[in-house]
């Protein structure tokens, strides 16, 4: 029997499908809008790729769900219980005014508001001691009430429940047997991490997403079973690992970064099947640019992230955005000075171009006035660009405030919007203390190819990896994630006073978690990977640092090494490591994966075509550096063979992307079928 | 010579991303929780002259007073590659003692060209009370160590003796040192990025792109300040008392003058240096008046120099503003709240739709012990905002002049201190109704948990509160109740200093109330049944406060 895969991505504006077969190693790539019902525009690109159920073992899901639930502000009415006298806590917030001149700073209002915040009596010390018992007849008034006022969900978050879980649970089965209608969930079940704030906040997100993301999830698995699917049903989660319909119905809140996710992963297994462990992602979309860095190999990751001002704690993949793309808006602001985005057109109105009314310049009108994009063959001539419309708008919003020419005010506004993308690279390198120049950059999405040779030349990168079908690169990713379970636990203790036995103990507990969580998934956890970390600070600091924790610091004599390899990461941190300075404990994470088969990449066969099989044409093309037109050779990317090489300027175009090559740089198609563009002149400076 | 836009842009962008990484450094780096928690610093860059270029995150008010220092450090000194400065006497910094400045000359290829630089409260400066925290205070001798632009690297060499003499002389210098190395990759990350933009674009293009900006910041600001109708506009308020002479009110004026493209701040009418340390330095003054003024015209466009130009600021010398050596200043932050709003509430006669009414008068309180089990643990208590001329005020917010602060958690501060609290909640006691109300203040309860603790607390305005504006009802006041709903009960109005507590102990603190925005009986009745069902307000007190129908109120519950 064959086992077939199959990812689905829901993004903005298309559902991408990705099909593959490893029988015959071939992937099949359908897309369709994302408008309307989703559940039903899953099955129908299902059948429009022509996938048999039967022959199909796994579904991969990226879902925008919980994200649009929040951005959108239409969740579940719920109700809060907290410990006595802490009922305020979720409005209270931090407090704090992160635009320091905004006299009018408004925080974000509490998802669950005052009248449906209950309290109980009960408490702990922050060591987990009980200091006040539950008092239940308390908890099953405030349930009962909750009830009568019609809500659909309970969130539970106690003081320091993350340093003993015994009081929520306890609450928690309460609730549950009292109410069994409703879905309750409490803080421990979703992060044993201290911050009150932030830690009820994630618990209210997960119980506020809970009911419309198990709604949408179940549909689907009814719409599975109907079409006779026997394979298992996976949702991508934040963390970039996958997980099962299930959790992803208890716990929705570790899928806010579905979407997102799938291309870093894709990017990952990229680098492992090229042999390179340094690599950017960068996934260009028409409204923001998202970078990701895999250093040495691993994924950079977060424990707290905002969603609306609204803080979630989970572990996610450090992803950073800045307002960035194709349709991001090209103005002027108060004092004169030239900004792009974080406005975009979206696709509607979208570009002055698109001819659909739109009267800004945006980013791809800029790329239309300087002959990037050919305007009588964009997206495989499925769309006429209007060339006038584009030159209107930039010379009339920019280039005439500005007294710019058209051309250098079309190359100002993607030099300001490549800047943009390079802090946001910048970012993602520098300020964690990694150089720009050691790493390579995949490029991906639809956008990806008109801004990669302008980043590689500003941040003298390595290269840049364009993989073959850019623009659903992210469906391809679901296909090579692996199952996934992260835990964690804060306590305080200075690093003096932990053994290396007690250090081994706490690390067993969260693995023998691990271990039950998979075999409830029904997967084999003899297999599972672990990683096991330390956060660790400086006594007397706030932020720490997250340490690898090797096998071998568990049989030491002393937990030294740990200690060593702490001072080596702040040194290249923050370049002032404090080699006799305390070192503090804060807690322990775990991350626990299973591998998944993956689709190996292929070759591509050998071929006696030559390049000039894949010319289609010349074209004129501005380069702002030169400040003149170049007449440039445009190549048809699935006619170009493995081993061709190609200088710039030059055009390589496929339907739904297009690939930018400057003077002064060189692309080679690899064996695999990806671009290597490289900056040729900068590294012989470097030499 | 004229640069070209885009680059002028692109350079100016450069800088601004600067200044934040050199706040992320900071912020990841400290040991101090002033620094980490409660984000009480500021970091600028500047040019070779001290202009602003760019700014990072953290106080209003610290940003605007480092370009003055660096000012006076030109004219003082003279700067080598390598060196690293420390400041803190006020009539340079413009704030209080602790709040110590440390800053680096960025030379390229030999010349001067810029400066990096970090203001941030030390966990501890000598002086006569932990934390830098004088209540009552006379002279400026009694609140800690002076520097005075002194070099602690000279040419890249640390002032060993120096830097050992700073640790001597600090209570808690493990923390102190700490800070000092998290300031110096903080000036050093500023330092390195403006030296690859000298590198790219040449170091004269880099200057010209700052100049050209500040020209034309600065129009921008005379065009916003033409927005405002021509005129005299003053304002008053009072100071319960200086900390020392507790009887005596103080009384503060502002007079601001609006003509054409330009405006004139004075202090006129203010009222002469106090004896305890309630008094503000002149540089101080002068840089709230210019950054509340860029808070009411344009409050998220990136500061430069150029905004600072339109603005003059007079005062007759040694009065509470314009506080001169040996003044005492620890407790200067009260005044600037005042400096703050005053201008505010002054403009608001005629540039309503701009002005809030007032956010609440300061909360802080410390708890310390020195010793071998030694600490410090103190935080500024969220309070009500004022109320918008279209919303309420945000509710449990920081105060104005603390920016973007945030609070302490509650299990982080069990983690830290010998504290276990019973109740972080609203103060329902409000009385800053209106047609919007002011956000709420809190209650922050706590038993200490050992032996000999000093607690010491920062109040003021609780017999002058605060205003609301255009007939909403005042802000409200600071109540700390020691040992509350006991036998042994004491109710405080005012600041205190050396209250020494014992295990079990209990403190309560009542944060104020924002003031209210318009007439209260204007207010969306819908608005008044919301925060009835949210139990803000009863329904008897919201008929009574509001002149509402019961029944209609009822209905909209």
């Amino acid at each position: 029997m064959n086992k077939s895969h199959l990812a689905i991505d829901v993004g903005g504006t298309f559902i991408d499908f990705i099909h593959f077969d490893p029988a015959s190693q071939s992937l099949k790539v359908e897309k369709i809008p994302s408008s309307g019902a989703l559940e039903s525009r899953f099955f129908e690109g299902i059948e429009k790729l022509g996938v048999s159920m039967e022959n199909l073992q796994m579904i991969v899901h990226g879902s925008t769900q919980v994200v649009n639930t929040i951005v959108q502000e239409n969740g579940a009415k719920v109700g809060l219980i907290t410990t006595k006298g802490f009922r305020d806590v979720l409005e209270l917030g931090r407090g704090n005014r992160p635009e320091v001149y905004n006299l009018f700073y408004q925080p974000a209002p509490p998802l669950v508001p005052r009248y449906l915040r209950y309290e109980v009596s009960e408490r702990l010390d922050y060591t987990g001691n009980i200091l006040t018992p539950l008092n239940e007849p308390d908890l099953e008034q405030a349930v009962l009430a909750l009830q009568a006022e019609g809500v659909e969900g309970i969130a539970i978050c106690f003081l320091h429940a993350y340093a003993n879980p015994i009081h929520e649970e306890r609450a928690a089965e309460l609730a549950r047997k009292l109410c069994p209608e409703l879905q309750v969930c409490s803080s421990s079940e979703i992060v044993r991490e201290f911050r009150e704030f932030e830690r009820t906040s994630t618990t209210v997100l997960n119980a506020y997403t809970q009911p419309r993301m198990s709604t949408y999830l179940k549909k689907l698995e009814r719409g599975l079973a109907e079409r006779k699917y026997k394979g298992s049903f996976a949702v991508m989660q934040s963390s970039g690992g996958i997980t099962s319909s299930k959790v992803a119905q208890q716990a929705p809140i570790r899928t806010i970064q579905s979407g997102p996710a799938g291309g870093v992963i894709g990017v990952a297994e990229l680098g492992k099947q090229l042999g390179i462990d340094n690599l950017v992602a960068a996934d260009v979309g028409g409204t923001t640019f998202d970078v990701a860095l895999i250093s040495g190999g691993a994924l950079l990751e977060r424990s707290l992230t905002h969603f609306n001002k609204r803080p979630a704690l989970q572990t996610t993949i450090d992803i950073v955005s800045v307002g960035a793309g194709g349709g991001s808006i090209a103005h002027l602001d108060a004092e004169g000075g030239l900004q792009v985005g974080p406005q975009s057109a979206q696709a509607d109105p979208g570009p002055a171009c698109f001819g659909f009314g739109g009267q800004e310049a945006t980013v791809t009108d800029a790329q239309v006035v300087l002959g990037y994009l050919d305007p009588e063959r964009y997206l495989g001539e499925r769309m006429k660009l209007d060339v006038e419309a584009a030159r209107r708008v930039i010379q009339d919003k920019v280039g005439t405030p500005l007294n710019l020419s058209l051309e250098a005010a079309a190359a100002g506004i993607l030099h300001i919007a490549n800047m943009n993308m390079t802090y946001a690279i910048r970012q993602v390198t520098l300020e964690r203390g990694h150089d720009p120049r050691d790493f390579s950059l995949v490029s991906y999405g639809g956008g990806g190819g008109l801004f990669a040779s302008a980043l590689l030349e500003e941040l003298s990168m390595k290269q840049v990896i364009i993989p073959q079908h850019p623009a659903a690169f992210s469906a391809y990713g679901l296909l090579n994630a692996d199952y996934r379970e992260d835990l964690s636990r804060t306590f305080v203790k200075a690093h003096a006073d932990m053994m290396p036995s007690e250090l081994k103990e706490r690390l067993s507990e969260l693995e023998r978690e691990a271990r039950d969580w998979f075999n409830d998934q029904g997967l084999d956890s003899s297999n599972v990977k672990l990683e096991r970390f330390a956060e660790l600070r400086y006594l007397g600091q706030e932020h720490t640092l997250k340490i690898p924790v090797e096998p071998t610091d568990l049989v030491a004599s002393d937990l030294s090494g740990l200690r060593n390899r702490f001072d080596d990461y702040y040194d290249k941190a923050y370049a002032h490591a404090l080699k006799d300075h305390e070192l503090e404990f804060v807690g322990l994470r775990l991350s626990a994966s299973l591998a998944s088969t993956k689709p190996s990449m292929k070759k591509l066969a050998p071929s006696s075509a030559l390049l000039q099989d894949a010319f289609e044409r010349m074209q004129s093309v501005f380069i702002a550096a030169q400040k003149k037109r170049f007449e440039c050779p445009v190549y048809a990317r699935e006619k170009l063979q493995a081993g061709h090489s190609l200088v710039g300027p030059a055009i390589v175009e496929e339907w739904n992307s297009t690939v930018l090559l400057l003077p002064k740089q060189s692309l080679t198609v690899d064996d695999f079928g990806n671009l290597i563009i490289k900056n040729d002149a900068t590294k012989k400076v470097k030499a | 010579m004229s640069i070209d836009p885009i680059t002028r842009q692109v350079i100016r962008n450069a800088l601004v991303a600067t200044a934040k990484e050199m706040q992320t450094t900071l912020v990841k780096t400290a040991h101090n929780p002033l620094i980490y928690e409660v984000q009480d610093f500021g970091m600028v860059l500047t040019n070779r002259f001290g202009q602003m270029i760019a700014e990072g995150s953290g106080l209003p008010g610290f940003l605007a007073c480092l370009p003055p220092t660096i000012q006076s450090g030109l004219e003082l000194t003279t700067f080598n590659e390598g060196d690293i400065l420390l400041s803190n006497e006020p009539d340079d910094t413009g704030t209080h003692i602790s709040d110590t400045v440390l800053y680096m000359p960025i030379f390229y290829k030999g010349d001067l060209v810029a400066f990096s630089a970090v203001m941030a409260h030390w966990a501890d400066i000598g002086g006569m009370m932990p934390g830098g925290w004088c209540p009552n205070s006379v002279s400026l001798h009694q609140e800690g160590l002076i520097f005075s632009h002194n070099k602690l690297y000279d040419a890249g060499v640390l002032n060993k003796e120096l830097h050992r003499f700073i640790l001597r002389n600090v209570r808690y210098p493990k923390l102190v040192d700490g800070d000092l190395n998290a300031k110096i990759s903080s000036c050093q990350t500023g330092a390195r990025r403006y030296l690859a933009l000298c590198e790219r674009y040449s170091k004269e293009t880099v200057e010209e792109a700052m100049l050209e900006t500040f020209k034309l910041s600065e129009e921008r600001m005379r065009r916003e300040i033409e927005s405002i109708p021509d005129g005299s506009y003053s304002a008053e308020a009072f100071i319960d008392h200086d900390g020392v002479v507790r009887g005596k009110r103080h009384r503060m004026q502002v007079n601001i003058t609006v003509k054409g493209d330009s405006m004139h701040i004075d202090w006129e009418g203010t009222d002469p240096v106090a004896k305890g340390p309630i008094n503000h330095p002149f540089v101080g003054t002068a840089a709230l008046c210019a950054t509340t003024l860029k808070s009411l015209t344009m409050p998220l466009d990136a500061t430069n120099d150029g905004h600072l130009r339109p603005l003059t600021v007079t005062a007759p010398r040694n009065t509470l503003v314009s506080a001169y050596y040996p003044a005492p200043c620890d407790s200067y932050g009260y005044v600037a709240e005042i400096i703050v709003h005053l201008i505010v509430r002054a403009l608001a006669e005629i540039i309503p739709e701009r002005c809030p009414a007032t956010t609440y008068q300061m909360c802080a309180y410390s708890l310390s012990r020195e010793g071998e089990k030694g600490f410090i643990g103190g935080e500024p208590v969220d309070g009500g905002g004022g109320a918008f001329p279209h919303d309420d005020g945000p509710s449990g917010i920081m105060f104005a002049g603390n920016g973007d602060a945030p609070n302490t958690p509650i299990e982080v501060m069990e983690n830290r201190y010998p504290m276990r609290f019973s109740e972080y909640s609203f103060n329902l006691n409000h009385r800053g109704i209106g047609k919007y109300r002011g956000g709420y203040g809190v209650v922050r309860e706590f038993q200490v948990l050992e032996d000999n603790i000093d607690f010491k607390s920062s109040t003021e305005n609780n017999q002058n509160p605060f205003w609301g504006l255009a007939g909403g009802g005042d802000a409200g006041v600071s109540t700390i109740i020691i040992n509350p709903r006991s036998s042994a009960e004491i109710i405080l109005n005012e600041r205190t200093d050396n209250l020494w507590l014992s295990k079990g102990d209990t403190i309560r603190i009542e944060s104020p109330n924002g003031g209210g925005w318009g007439k209260p009986e204007e207010r969306d009745p819908k608005r008044i049944a919301a925060d009835v069902k949210n139990g803000f307000i009863s329904l008897d007190d919201a008929v009574k406060q509001y002149k509402q129908d019961k029944d209609l109120l009822e209905k909209l519950i």
